[in-house]
């Protein structure tokens, strides 16, 4: 039965949302506050205390918070090595704050008010492509690009004895250039399949992701040899 | 809402046109000082010194200074600009909060009742939710209705009203809307005590300084409300909590229009930064005052309303009572 934390410290919508998770099958952890939430899920560096508390398979995260606000409770969730999936929910529905949640970490992004059946098919969806972004690319074996090599299994990226760890987004977004290797992606395509966005959305946090993917598959991040930029329309993976 | 939130982004703090002012201040200082010791008469009242020269030097020092006293107000100006542009981006954000929240809450319950079979008494749970909702989003709207209505202009037809009964009538209100047990606000004071005034206008402010009492109480909920006349012909409205108070350094902002202690995306607390501003605009109104005391945080704090002209009780006109 997957696992949500929901982190919300509006009592009314903490109550109705885990009434709809609770109907739907899942196990729902509450937190009403930003400071315990980090305490939840990034805790202090010695040793990984959350292997005591039960594995989550989503959080559900408030941006407005008391504590601590929701884009730095992900901040530091990442930055402890936690890539379980975030779904964000806020009342400030601006693209910039999109932006801001998408690049501090989160998965995606549902502004306030929500339709009841949207929440329960983000939920859904995130949690499936948890499990597609784990499913092998091509065979059991992990991917390699240059001299680097994705194991979409566990999220790592092998390159020179170095190991990274990617979050879910860039997992996707790797493994949806990987299964097109050769051919353009345009962003819109990107937008609409890694991000669940709208096509039209203004935003650079595809740029950020790519430069970020490079920074670990490529020799030089600023003249990549492997995923090159196709100016004005996307991005494409290329065998040497 | 798309249009407030671009307001807020365009009104982003403009902290580093601040700090360009500063620098010219500085650099305006070290031009005066150095003038004043290259073009220094060599030694005043020598023969070397004309007259012309000393008295270019008196007025080229003044002109400096003139421009650095310049300086400095276009900065104190900017500052004040700066800081009003902060609150109300916080503002914007506050309001959206305050809005969406309530209309968030009813739409999923909406949504579950449509969609889910729930049991009656689950769905009475859910009525009595919507309801509090529905509340929340009044008081938001209220507030900012007042914020605009109220001015600091004198009431237009102030009219002989009981101080006392709009006390009790705003602890009622209070104690129902936060279901409250009766014990947790109690109420000292005449029976009857008369000022002329708005009586809807006096009665928000008290309902504002109480709702606020409640919010900032801690786990249980206790409050004072005193009401006296001194015998300078002044009524006063005094609400004390045992809540978490605040400290020193907020207490001359918090009647600021959208001023709010801490950042919004961390809020702790519900609001909007108006309810105190509507407070001091309504008894600005009535040419009274408004005073805010706090020993520190996490150890309550008090406002007082004092208003002037209070009614001798013989005035009283006859059936106002019944009226008001």
């Amino acid at each position: 039965m997957p696992r949500i934390l929901l982190v919300e410290d509006e009592e009314h919508l903490a109550a109705g949302i885990r009434f709809n998770f609770e109907l739907e099958g899942y196990e729902v952890e509450t937190i009403g506050d930003g400071l315990r939430a980090v305490e939840r899920l990034a805790p202090p560096a010695e040793g990984p205390v959350w292997d005591a508390a039960p594995t989550l398979d989503l959080v559900v995260l408030d941006v407005m918070l008391p504590g601590l606000d929701g884009f730095e409770i992900v901040e530091r969730m990442r930055q402890a090595g936690n890539y379980t999936p975030v779904l964000m929910l806020t009342a400030k529905g601006l693209p910039e704050d999109v932006v801001q949640g998408l690049e501090a970490g989160a998965d995606d992004y549902l502004p306030k008010p929500f339709d009841l059946v949207v929440l329960l098919a983000r939920v859904r969806s995130l949690v499936r492509r948890r499990d597609w972004a784990r499913a092998p690319a091509e065979g059991s074996s992990p991917v390699r690009i240059g001299g680097a090599s994705v194991d979409f299994a566990s999220f790592e990226l092998r390159k020179g004895g170095v190991t990274a760890r990617l979050t879910l987004l860039e997992a996707m977004l790797l493994k949806l250039l990987v299964e097109r290797r050769g051919q353009v992606v345009t962003k819109a395509e990107i937008l609409e399949k890694v991000w669940n966005l709208n096509p039209d959305t203004e935003t650079r946090a595809v740029d950020n992701f790519v430069m970020r993917l490079r920074r670990h598959l490529e020799e030089d991040a600023r003249s990549p040899r492997f995923l090159q930029t196709v100016r004005g329309v996307g991005y494409r993976l290329v065998e040497e | 809402m798309t249009d407030l939130s671009q307001l807020s982004r365009s009104r982003r703090p403009k902290w580093h046109y601040v700090a360009v002012g500063v620098g010219l201040i500085v650099v305006a200082v070290a031009l005066t000082v150095a003038w004043q010791i290259l073009a220094a008469p060599e030694s005043v009242g020598s023969q070397a010194v004309g007259p012309v020269r000393a008295i270019a030097y008196f007025f080229g020092s003044l002109l400096f200074l003139l421009l650095i006293a310049g300086l400095v107000l276009i900065v104190i100006l900017l500052l004040r600009e700066v800081r009003l542009n902060e609150r109300q981006s916080n503002f914007v954000s506050a309001v959206t909060h305050e809005l969406k929240t309530p209309v968030a809450s009813l739409k999923l319950y909406l949504d579950t009742l449509e969609y889910r079979d729930v049991a009656p008494e689950k769905r009475a749970d859910f009525y009595r939710t919507m309801r509090q909702d529905i509340e929340r989003l009044n008081s938001t709207i209220n507030n900012v209705l007042n914020a605009a209505m109220y001015t600091d202009r004198p009431v237009a037809d102030p009219r002989p009203l009981d101080l006392a009964r709009v006390a009790r009538h705003a602890i009622e209100l209070t104690a129902t809307r936060h279901q409250l047990p009766k014990e947790a606000i109690r109420y000292e004071g005449p029976v009857g005590l008369w000022v002329a005034g708005d009586p809807q206008a006096l009665e928000t402010a008290v309902l504002n300084l109480l709702d606020n009492a409640v919010k900032y109480s801690k786990d249980r909920v206790e409050i004072e409300v005193e009401v006296w006349g001194d015998a300078d012909g002044q009524a006063h409205v005094k609400v004390r909590d045992h809540g978490i108070g605040m400290s020193r350094t907020h207490l001359p902002f918090i009647f600021t229009r959208f001023y709010r202690i801490g950042t919004e995306v961390r809020r702790s607390r519900t609001g909007t930064g108006l309810g105190l501003f509507i407070v001091r605009a309504v008894v600005k109104g009535h040419r009274g005052t408004i005073t805010a005391d706090s020993p520190g945080p996490d150890r309550g704090s008090s406002f007082t309303i004092s208003l002037p002209g209070l009614l001798e009780p013989d005035r009283e006109p006859e059936g106002e009572a019944a009226r008001a």
